[in-house]
């Protein structure tokens, strides 16, 4: 054997694309046909395999494309890029993800779900609006505090721990319509890969979960346009090829017509008439290939919720954001992609009363600036070397408010803008030990710099869960550093391949957030701001170490999985009883910093062949807190725990003109504090929990029902137009879903008290949506 | 600032209300511990002042709290060196009566109450705060010139002509308007507005209205002193009111602790919709003993400002 690794090695590479229209292959596999040597295609498309000198049959694999084999004399490095041709597909053939069938068993990935945008779109959705956000609520470890809430808990974590990134750029706000529908255009998007565990060592800066999603490059070889009408919006996209097979791009659009739907019905003088109310966003990407070494992509969003009546009051929110890239190969082991992206979330308030010329205006924003080259090196078959570095800038802008309430007279509550540095740089090696053992080894290592110009206050301490009284507050000029942090960050992942169809995983990481969403309402608001770390609020820190076992069966006909995580987190953020977070130059004295910790099972079958395909995922976990001053100092469980989530998913491929799908969830009750006396004050008759217990109580469990079914205008896939109707009944058996229990005065007789429970969606939801492409 | 973003949360949800929906249902909750809640807002009004002693009730009992009736309750005004004692009255009031001449309650001075009640002593302090003095300002006049080193005050009527949906045409009512200045400096003064109609006191939850510096909520590091009530008028609780009827406006000093406590309060009592925070039992500034039962509650002395108005005249 010492003989085989003297030999002379050369390097196949290349990059891997869809033939029909030119989008590169994310994660479809090259392997040396009969051996284990392989490797998958990165999330640029390009791979790199060193084989020694000879002749080599090599196998490209993708679910749903026809398998190619190239035989290869190799006696130099070699260039091969393919264009994978889809299969002729047959009904039984049904695809649902564009990746090697047994990656879940080969590759190191664990606590990793990828949904392919074509398994997202058969998922019955709310209103018949597909939904990247809500189809991953579908997975397991992935929850959220209820219907219409933004964002997504994911294995116990808080909204503001998951690193949602559109083409790498961070999305702040990732919901539309509060947390009803996503900001990310389903035609626009290509790939979405959820990470809650063994975190690569790439990937930084929140410490649950990184939501990867990236944007299609465009067809490049011919125009396309797709678009739907929906109940509540519509949809539009083109993509095209700028010059065949090196330039394409893409543009999509999307824009609500609640507010003009309803206009028509209502009367002149309906206090709804001047109501506005809806969203729209659009996503572009233009991509370049320079030459066989040199690829650029620029691409950017842009979305706003609007939301007002008339001139008198206005409030709008939205992200954008913009990246640029540029792939080079310095040589066929080394790939670089260089990012800078720009990234702003804003919002905007206003009331004015014209007639006496008085207003309010209230906004706040945050923008990232950030420049980060990533390596992949392929340095030999058993070794593929991660490095790179990020420098990401933050500017926020609190708050800025503006009152004017008499004839000239304006009064400014203006916070002063606050800056920080985040600096980091890793380095991971994936090592194939053995053809069955492959571990993966890094380390980040993260730095924080909280940046003047600024003041920065100190706080005497105080009983725990009071307001921290003043100390002393300096002035630092303009780029003076005022705290630092620095975080070491270990990663480490294993794979060890029982045989062909079962494997063990297991990994380690550590991960620091320098910043942290205040928010003390159940559900996040548009309203609230981000406080990066500062003297006096350390950074998160989490370690999680998760252990899994995969197993496929029926010849990768079913994906099963078990995995266990235990979670432990370190200055989470809490807020003080009748905390003052908004317009609030002092916030951080209204804040206490805390533990968590969260473990939990996840069990995942799942199909993917077959008219009937899906999956059912079933989770037992448990998240808690503890923070002093609250729950009597205590470990309590965190208003986003979920002891049971179970969740079926399924399509069935009736004829070739329809297909079904259907879902059903099942969540715990999400835990409550509720009050177990009254105190009579002033007349008031005041809730009061005797205990001091944060959440003692659960309301009743969440579970619905959705059916969805598809209607294809044509009975087989010649030609290209393309039309379907969706029809999908959201909620079926009309349930309501409490979404919290609150407790309150009777309206009537104030000697009564009663609970209320609040639903956000109390009926059965039905829509139509109609899609069409040419 | 508080109260405004909770104005603002409320119209948001009001929209979502539009697919949401609320129902009462029944709760099953255990039974809490045993407190000795102590009310004690004194003023200086000249009328009888109460202190409530009571003990805490089921939260779905239906039924007032059980009346404490073997407390001693003592007020000391630590300034001027006096106790007054109260003597109970009934129904977990205890009353102390004013002389013709005096009250007890006096700006500046520090106070301190004792409850006793079964050996056990449940102490609170607090600082009667400076009034609000009424003057009022002639709004038929348009705008009129404000001296900023002055405090005007004055309740004005307003007729609201609504606008209703189809045939079914409202009747115009009146409502009432605050139009204040307060004192223009860097100390905040917070207080409470009671509001009456015809004598009769608006007491629900949703019905009390604090401000710090005539202002709608606690503004921090303005570029000017605030002294302006919330912009310019405050709305006196969007009451409805007739002709002839009459509204008062009783506006108490309270201290920053005391404020904070009614808007917890009030956050409380009804505390729903997507947004809803955190429920949290609220602050107290009642000292329990050591041992025995927990005491809660709020004392706070108060100067009172008044100004009425005959509505439609």
């Amino acid at each position: 054997m010492i003989f085989a690794y003297s030999q002379e090695k050369y390097t196949i590479s290349g990059y891997i694309k869809d033939a029909s229209n030119g989008e590169v292959m994310i994660g479809a596999t090259v392997t040396k046909k009969g051996t284990s040597i392989g490797v998958a295609a990165n999330e640029y498309g390009f791979f790199s395999l060193n084989l020694p000198k000879g002749t080599h049959e090599i196998v490209i694999n993708s679910i749903g494309y026809a398998v190619q084999t190239f035989t290869i004399e190799l006696d130099k490095n070699t260039k091969l890029n393919v264009e994978m041709k889809e299969e002729g597909k047959q009904l039984d053939e049904v695809v649902i993800t564009g990746e090697a069938e047994d990656k879940n068993i080969k590759s190191i990935e664990m606590g990793t779900a990828k949904l392919d945008i074509k398994q997202i779109n058969k998922i019955p959705a709310l209103l018949g609006e597909v939904d990247v956000v809500r189809s991953i609520q579908l997975l397991p470890g992935v929850t959220s505090v209820g219907e219409g809430a933004s964002g997504f808990n994911v294995r116990g974590g808080n909204v503001d721990q998951n690193l949602i990134l559109l083409d790498e750029a961070p999305v702040y706000n990732s919901s539309h319509l509060f947390g009803f529908f996503s900001v990310f255009n389903p035609d626009a998007v290509k790939d979405v890969k959820l990470i809650k565990g063994g975190v690569p060592a790439q990937y930084g800066g929140r410490v649950s979960s990184i939501l990867d999603i990236r944007m299609k490059e465009g067809n490049n070889k011919k125009f396309a346009v797709n678009g739907g009408i929906g109940t509540i919006f519509s949809r539009l996209s083109i993509e095209g090829p700028l010059k065949k097979d090196k330039a394409s791009f893409i543009i999509a659009g999307r824009r609500s017509y609640l507010d003009a739907l309803v206009k028509p019905f209502l009367k002149e003088t309906s206090p709804l008439k001047g109501v506005v109310f809806n969203f729209y966003d659009l996503t572009a990407k233009l991509n370049y290939r320079i030459d066989d070494k040199n690829t650029v992509f620029a691409s950017g969003y842009f979305g706003r919720d609007q939301f007002g009546a008339s001139s008198a009051f206005k409030f709008n929110w939205g992200n954008s954001t913009a990246t640029v890239r540029w792939n080079h190969i310095f040589n066929n082991k080394l790939f670089m992609n260089m990012t800078t992206f720009y990234s702003n979330y804003d919002y905007y308030l206003e009331f004015t009363a014209p007639s006496n010329n008085q207003s309010f205006k209230w906004s706040s924003n945050i923008i990232n600036y950030s420049f980060k080259p990533d390596f992949s090196w392929y340095v030999n078959n058993k070794n593929t070397v991660r490095f790179g570095a990020q420098v990401l800038y933050y500017d926020f802008l609190p708050y800025k408010a503006i009152g004017k309430f008499q004839e000239g007279a304006e009064v400014k509550f203006v916070s002063p803008k606050r800056y920080g540095a985040e600096y980091s740089a890793y380095i991971a090696n994936e090592h194939k030990i053995k053809p069955r053992l492959t571990i993966e080894y890094g380390i980040r290592v993260s730095a924080f710099t909280y940046l003047g110009k600024g003041t920065a206050f100190t706080f005497r301490d105080t009983i725990p869960n009071t307001e921290l009284p003043l100390q002393d507050s300096v002035r630092y000029g303009a780029r003076v550093p005022i705290q630092n942090y620095i975080n070491p960050e270990p990663r480490f992942a294993m794979n060890y391949v029982v045989n062909q169809f079962s494997s063990i995983k297991a990994s380690y990481n550590r991960m620091a957030q320098y910043l942290q969403l205040i928010s003390n309402t159940a559900a996040s608001t548009p309203l609230d701001v981000y406080t990066m770390a500062t003297n006096n609020l350390k950074p998160l820190v989490a370690d999680q170490v998760s252990v899994g076992y995969f197993r496929n069966l029926k010849e990768n006909m079913y994906e099963t999985s078990v995995e266990v995580y235990y979670k432990y987190l370190q200055n989470q953020l809490d807020y003080i009883d009748n905390a003052n977070l908004f317009i609030n130059p002092t916030v951080e004295n209204q804040l206490l910093q805390g533990l968590g910790r969260a473990y939990g099972a996840e069990f995942f079958v799942k199909k993917t062949k077959g008219k009937l395909n899906g999956w059912i995922s079933y989770t037992l976990s448990r998240t808690e807190r503890l923070v002093r001053g609250i729950s009597n100092g205590d470990w309590f469980v965190s208003r986003y725990d979920r002891t049971h989530v179970l969740n079926t998913v399924a399509n069935y491929d009736l004829t070739k003109r329809w297909s079904l799908s259907a879902n059903f969830v099942f969540l715990s009750g999400t835990p409550s504090t509720f009050p177990n006396t009254k105190l009579e004050i002033q007349n008031i008759s005041i809730p009061y929990n005797t205990t001091g217990n944060r959440n003692n109580y659960r309301i009743t469990p969440f579970h619905r029902l959705d059916f969805g079914a598809t209607f294809n205008f044509r009975k087989n896939d010649v030609g290209r137009y393309k039309q379907t109707l969706v029809f999908s009944v959201y909620n079926a058996y009309n349930r309501r879903n409490a979404y919290s229990i609150y407790f309150r005065q009777n309206s009537t007789n104030p000697n009564i008290n009663e609970a209320v429970r609040f639903s956000v969606i109390g009926s059965i939801v039905p829509a139509v949506t109609y899609n069409f492409s040419f | 600032m508080k109260t405004f973003i909770q104005k603002i949360i409320v119209l948001t949800i009001c929209t979502i209300a539009l697919a949401s929906c609320e129902d009462v249902v029944k709760i099953k909750l255990d039974k809490g511990s045993k407190l000795v809640v102590i009310d004690a807002f004194i003023d200086d009004l000249r009328k009888p002042q109460i202190v409530r002693v009571l003990n805490n009730a089921d939260y779905f009992s239906g039924e007032a709290s059980e009346p404490i009736s073997n407390a001693q309750v003592v007020l000391k005004d630590l300034t001027a060196n006096k106790s007054y004692t109260f003597t109970y009255s009934g129904n977990g009031n205890y009353q102390f009566n004013l002389t013709v001449n005096d009250t007890i309650a006096k700006t500046n001075h520090q106070y301190e109450l004792n409850v006793s009640v079964n050996g056990n002593l449940y102490t609170a302090i607090a600082t009667q705060k400076r009034r609000a003095i009424a003057s009022k300002i002639d709004l038929k006049k348009d705008f009129p010139f404000i001296d900023t080193s002055g405090i005007f005050l004055g309740i004005a009527d307003t007729l609201i002509e609504p606008s209703g949906f189809g045939g079914n045409q409202p009747k115009p009512y009146y409502t009432s308007l605050l139009f204040a200045v307060d004192i223009a400096d860097n100390n905040p003064d917070y207080y409470r507005i009671k509001v009456f109609r015809n004598d009769t006191l608006f007491s629900k939850a949703g019905d009390i209205i604090v401000c710090v510096d005539g202002t709608n909520g606690e503004i921090y590091n303005s570029t000017e002193p605030a002294n302006f009530f919330s912009p310019p008028a405050t709305f006196l609780g969007f009451k409805e009111y007739q002709k002839n009827d009459k509204c008062r406006a009783e506006i108490h000093s309270i201290s920053r602790d005391a404020y904070n406590f009614f808007i917890q309060a009030q956050a409380q009592v009804s505390n729903g919709g997507l947004f809803a925070t955190t429920p949290e039992n609220v602050r107290t500034n009642i000292v329990s003993p050591k041992d025995g039962i927990k005491g809660v509650g709020w004392f706070n002395m108060a100067s009172v400002t008044t100004s009425s108005l005959v509505m439609g005249l």
